[in-house]
């Protein structure tokens, strides 16, 4: 498979499609890869796909045409090296918290005392330390992101797929979270697929992002900036140019398309008319 | 003026109830004294309590309270056990659900006391029949708050599960039954209320002991303080059965966080 004995993506969609019976775009014919350790973030507007691209990934929605690959291997299910985050936390009221971040262990097995190690560390490192035996609804929503995050993190995932994790929180709060989701997943060597409509979030978390418009990756932006990042960077001058260019792209989308399905339409006249060719 | 704490206007709240009771009570006392009316219809309140006293005094109404009680919480156990499990199965299965609901609801709507008659001849005199009946009355409510609870549990929690690769068995017992309890545990306490209808109707029918026993006893007699006195007694126990399952509850959700719908 990789002769060279380099490690496999963390996650390759070769030409995914998957479409709802009767309604939106859904994904058509994706094609994505992400690197381990890389963070790609997929931008868009509401109902692009971006959510559905995202469930494709952990294996919650089939793939009706094309192949999902994590490490390497075919994905026909949820996986346990895949972490997740939703929009909403969605913590189980009646846990504490230390016990909402060990659900993934415990829901198999009880967990070690490395594992408890663990949990108490991921509290630790989202400034939660004091608070694991409290329950979730004593917790700010800032609060509550991190919780779920750390949950997402404590099997150690290769994967970490991530939905609009942090659109209900204010602006503050979210930028303190990009820094520990950033700090942690450097630090991890996490891989990260995060979906997200705030331009300035992207461009923060992103070693490179994708733009998606109905159904379609329209165009991909890579992010040279300096890592590991810092809250200084939103004020440098390139970080501002990058979520112009973005801004730029997003608004873009439909002639991009265009544009591109023509010259895939004039690419198959081409090979059509060229009967030898083959 | 004071500020009125939450503290204070519960105090306040709970006087006035106090004080609207005790002004219905007198009021009844003065029309019965005023207008001299007859104890065979209406009893004084003075008179009922007196019965009451005496009759529980004299042991008469222990045997009576200790039966009733035990078909009571006998019913709730049998009712509220299959009315759970089968909520859980309904709520489970849309299948089962299209399948059995109808007949479900036909056991409601019958009249439960048509079929009481039909109870003696299948179960005989004694405690049997009236638990049945309780049972009968107590199953439903919480058959349908389970099965509601579980049909409504949170879309992302359930997807949280899939994804963790829980089993459905771990998705019901460690996701949707916690998050159905509120509603389950009110259930709970509709089914304590209907428990005393059935056991006291049961008894009308076909018993020799019971406080519903006693009132039929009581007509027979024409001794209405008596049945009044029964009445009372009924009532008070019902009360107590509802605010003790109320504070178990009201515990039981703290513990679990789950913030608790309070009745009005």
């Amino acid at each position: 498979m990789h002769a060279d004995g380099a490690p496999p993506a963390a996650l390759v969609l070769d030409q995914v499609s998957h479409t709802y019976a009767g309604r939106g775009a859904g994904v058509q014919a994706v094609s994505l890869d992400v690197a381990p350790g890389a963070v790609q973030v997929l931008v868009g507007r509401s109902g692009c796909g971006k959510t559905t691209l995202l469930k494709l990934a952990a294996g919650l929605l089939p793939a009706q045409a094309g192949q999902v690959r994590v490490q390497g291997q075919a994905v026909t299910g949820p996986q346990a090296r895949v972490g997740f985050v939703f929009q909403a936390p969605t913590l189980l009221p009646w846990l504490s918290v230390a016990d909402n971040v060990l659900l993934p262990i415990r829901l198999h097995r009880s967990p070690l005392p490395p594992e408890h190690a663990r949990a108490a560390a991921l509290l630790a490192q989202m400034g939660l330390q004091g608070l694991a035996s409290e329950r979730p609804a004593r917790l700010s929503g800032g609060q509550q992101s991190r919780v779920a995050l750390a949950r997402a993190l404590i099997t150690q995932p290769a994967l970490l797929l991530l939905d609009e994790p942090f659109a209900a929180l204010d602006a503050i709060t979210r930028e303190e979270l990009q820094q520990a989701l950033a700090t942690l997943c450097e630090a991890r060597r996490t891989a990260v697929l995060f979906v997200t409509h705030d331009l300035a979030e992207a461009v923060f978390l992103a070693d490179r992002v994708c733009v998606m418009h109905a159904g379609r990756l329209c165009a991909s932006l890579p992010i040279q900036l300096p890592r590991p990042r810092r809250a200084a960077l939103r004020d440098s001058p390139g970080f501002a140019a990058l979520c112009a260019q973005l801004r730029h792209e997003l608004h873009q989308p439909e002639a991009t398309a265009s544009t591109r399905a023509e010259a895939e339409a004039e690419a198959s006249v081409a090979a059509s008319s060229q009967p030898g060719a083959a | 003026m004071p500020r009125l704490t939450p503290r204070l206007l519960h105090h306040r709240d709970a006087t006035g109830r106090l004080l609207l009771g005790l002004a219905a009570l007198a009021l009844w006392e003065a029309v019965v004294r005023l207008a001299a009316v007859s104890p065979l219809v209406l009893p004084a309140p003075s008179q009922v309590a007196q019965v009451l006293v005496q009759s529980l005094a004299s042991g008469y109404l222990v045997p009576h309270v200790a039966r009733t009680l035990a078909e009571v919480l006998l019913g709730l156990l049998l009712g509220g056990t299959l009315g759970f499990a089968l909520g859980l199965a309904l709520g489970e299965s849309a299948r089962l659900r299209r399948l059995l609901m109808p007949y479900v609801l036909l056991t409601q709507v019958v009249p439960k006391l048509a079929l009481a008659p039909l109870f003696i001849v299948w179960f005989g005199f004694g405690l049997l029949p009236v638990v049945v009946m309780t049972a009968l009355i107590c199953f439903f409510p919480l058959l349908e708050n389970t099965a509601t609870g579980l049909q409504h549990t949170e879309a992302a929690a359930l997807e949280l599960f899939r994804l963790l690769r829980a089993s459905r068995w771990q998705t019901l017992w460690r996701l949707k039954v916690p998050a159905s309890l509120p509603g389950i545990l009110a259930g709970v306490r509709v089914a304590v209320v209907l428990a005393w209808v059935g056991a006291v109707v049961g008894e009308f029918i076909g018993a020799s002991q019971g406080l519903g026993a006693v009132i039929v006893a009581a007509q027979g007699s024409m001794d209405t303080p008596l049945m009044f006195a029964a009445l009372a007694l009924i009532t008070a126990l019902g009360l107590a059965c509802y605010a003790a399952v109320l504070a178990v509850q009201q515990r039981l959700l703290q513990a679990l966080g789950t913030r608790a719908p309070l009745p009005a």
